[in-house]
């Protein structure tokens, strides 16, 4: 589904990445670990299309289609969705407002119809209640006034209503307490876990794994791919830490 | 040939507005074009309408209600503006505990020349009135309003400046008495250049005045508006909320000032001025005062200007959302700001969809 082929790229003409090269099929979680300021979220918002990250070598194709090339609406309209570290604050746009925008968007631009208010609120209440999100609180401003957990839960309701085909998830898990990890870790696989769909899952922790099982895990350091290795690898770098690996790759 | 008189931007409260269209639509003759669809707001209690062709009731297309036509006293001050509105035109005096039924709706259409028109409203002991004044066409529609509000008295005066194309100068001149409450709500979303003037006093104890306004400015456009809040008495309070909106070229302009008397204690003055560049190449004026001679008052006054902000329209963008569509969703949370202060919902949503139409109209 997901193909990256020798990518580098670079934040305001500073080298982040390095080369990485990744293969996602349909029906896989990745797991993308490593330590802080070794490009995961560069990783991420790359693929996204965020402005200001140059491509300055290699590829990357989603269904054979080049990725690189679309806006990063139009890469949402092909099924990707970007779980934010840092979900954004807007204030005066309601969350129920900014996601039937977004869901309606997204149909129009794959030719589908349009989902009425009414049938919009029916799915947004579902997705909601599925991460102990009340409709109060979607009525309010996007992430205005939500607690760190809070805001990753409803990246997660989000993801949910928009019901993507790929997810890239930037440290879904940071922030969240013990039961919320639970419940979002249960979210990824209820929305997630399909023949049809992928996700890349960049994390620090283990805990999440538990609940996530990934099929690979990868180990990102000074912005390449160190390791690649099955489930295990992230019980390894649970005992070992980053230390060798990272040194290793340097 | 009239002879117009204009002041300079050397002039203080002149110094951000281009009048230099004016001479030449005084000059124009209307086209009379009157447009069949006229802007009318839907209302499920159908008050007042009167409709103005080039500042002169068309009555076939007009149901006056409680509003009459002849002249009115208000006075024209040395405006230079202003004093060219006349000394007549429509009139509403409300007596005591007195209200229309329902919204009073106001129609200009400016057929490409200057009409020029003055209005009086007069609101008894708690009469209460909502007023609605639509701008349309081409010409400069050149408006004195005065208002007198007597004790406990309510008002809610909005206005939407639609011009398609040339000038729009509105001037109020308000006295708000004791326990009355006033509230102007404008928006600038038409291809019209607008001055707005605003003189409300608060002249009764614990008076409440509110100008809150959106301006949108695309192209060449121009908005320049000029307000002053005079706390006369003690404990008024005053609210205002002011968004600009400029793309392109265009230039919004707003200078507004609170002014607190001496004996004017427990004023609670607010006053917000923001700004919204959507290019670089435009501009935004904001020049936000206070003048306070009495020492017990509560006021604060901010200005800002800024650009939409880059992380929520990736953040949009990342989530479908075209480049188009998000920078819609933002600036109309932006000026919602000003708007929601409308307390009847039919005229709010009618300024909705007028903001609606300008995006539409990129
Ligand atoms: N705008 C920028 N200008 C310069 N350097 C940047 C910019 N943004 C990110 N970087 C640098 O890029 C590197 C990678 O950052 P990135 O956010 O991708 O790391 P990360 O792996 O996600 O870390 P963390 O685990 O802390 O989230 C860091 O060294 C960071 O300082
Ligand atoms: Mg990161």
């Amino acid at each position: 589904m997901l193909k990256i082929d020798n990518l580098h790229a670079t934040v305001d003409d500073k080298p982040i990445l390095k080369g990485i090269s990744l293969a996602i099929n349909a029906g896989e979680i990745h797991a993308v670990m490593g330590p802080n300021g070794s490009g995961k979220s560069t990783l991420s918002y790359v693929l996204a299309g965020r402005p200001g990250y140059a491509v300055t070598e290699g590829s990357v194709t989603l269904d054979g289609e080049d990725l690189l090339e679309l806006d990063p609406h139009e890469r949402a309209a092909k099924g990707m969705f970007l779980g934010f570290q840092y979900p954004v604050e807007i204030p005066g746009v309601s969350n129920v407002q900014f996601l039937r925008t977004a869901l309606n968007a997204q149909r129009r631009a794959r030719g589908e119809a349009e989902l009425s208010a009414g049938e919009f609120l029916r799915v947004a209440r579902e997705q909601a209640d599925a991460l102990d999100l009340s409709m109060d609180m979607m009525k309010r401003g996007v992430n205005v006034g939500f607690s760190g957990g809070e805001k990753k839960r409803n990246e997660m309701v989000q993801m949910g209503i928009i019901d993507p085909r790929l997810a890239i998830l930037d440290e879904t898990d940071s922030g969240l307490d013990i039961d919320a990890l639970r419940v979002v870790g249960q979210g990824i696989n209820r929305i997630m876990r399909k023949p049809d769909k992928a996700v890349l899952l960049i994390t620090h922790y283990e805990r999440l794994l538990e609940i996530v099982e990934p099929d690979f895990v990868h180990v990102l350091a000074g912005g390449r791919i160190v390791r690649s290795g099955g489930p295990e690898l992230a019980h390894e770098l649970e005992r070992e830490g980053y230390g060798a690996m990272a040194e290793a790759a340097a | 040939m009239s002879l117009l008189t204009l002041p300079s931007n050397r002039e203080e409260g002149w110094r951000w507005s281009d009048l230099s269209a004016l001479p030449q639509l005084s000059e124009r003759e209307p086209t009379g074009r009157v447009p069949t669809d006229l802007p009318w707001i839907a209302c499920e209690r159908e008050g007042p309408r009167l409709l103005f062709v080039d500042g002169r009731l068309d009555e076939t297309r007009s149901r006056l209600g409680p509003v009459e036509i002849g002249p009115v006293d208000v006075t024209a001050s040395d405006h230079p503006l202003a004093r060219l509105a006349g000394r007549s035109g429509w009139r509403l005096r409300l007596g005591l505990d007195h209200a229309p039924h329902g919204l009073v709706q106001i129609v200009h259409v400016s057929t490409g020349a200057a009409d020029h028109l003055a209005a009086q409203i007069e609101l008894d002991v708690d009469a209460q009135a909502s007023i609605c004044e639509t701008f349309i066409g081409e010409g400069w529609a050149n408006r004195l309003t005065g208002i007198r509000l007597f004790k406990g008295s309510r008002l809610m005066l909005s206005r939407r400046l639609l011009g398609a194309s040339g000038f729009i100068s509105q001037v109020d001149h308000a006295q708000v008495g004791q326990g009355a409450s006033l509230v102007v709500a404008s928006l600038a979303a038409g291809g019209t250049d607008t001055r707005l003037d605003g003189h409300y006093a608060l002249d009764g104890e614990a008076a409440y005045a509110e100008a809150s306004s959106a301006l949108l400015a695309r192209g060449r456009q121009r908005h320049d508006a000029n307000v002053v809040v005079r706390h006369a008495m003690p404990s008024g309070v005053s609210r205002q909320v002011w968004r600009s909106v400029a793309d392109d070229r265009a230039a919004c302009s707003v200078a507004a000032r609170v002014e607190v008397a001496r004996h004017a204690q427990k004023t609670d003055g607010e006053q917000s001025l923001k700004g919204l560049l959507l290019a670089r190449s435009a501009t935004i004026n904001a020049k936000p005062e206070l003048e306070i001679f009495a020492d017990d008052v509560k006021c604060a006054h901010g200005a800002t200007v800024g650009e939409l902000d880059r992380n929520a329209l990736f953040y949009l963008g990342s989530r479908g959302v075209s480049p188009d569509e998000a920078r819609a969703l933002l600036t109309r949370a932006f000026v919602a700001d000003a708007l929601d202060r409308i307390g009847e919902e039919e005229v709010k949503a009618a300024f909705y969809a007028d903001v609606e139409t300008w995006f539409a109209g990129r």
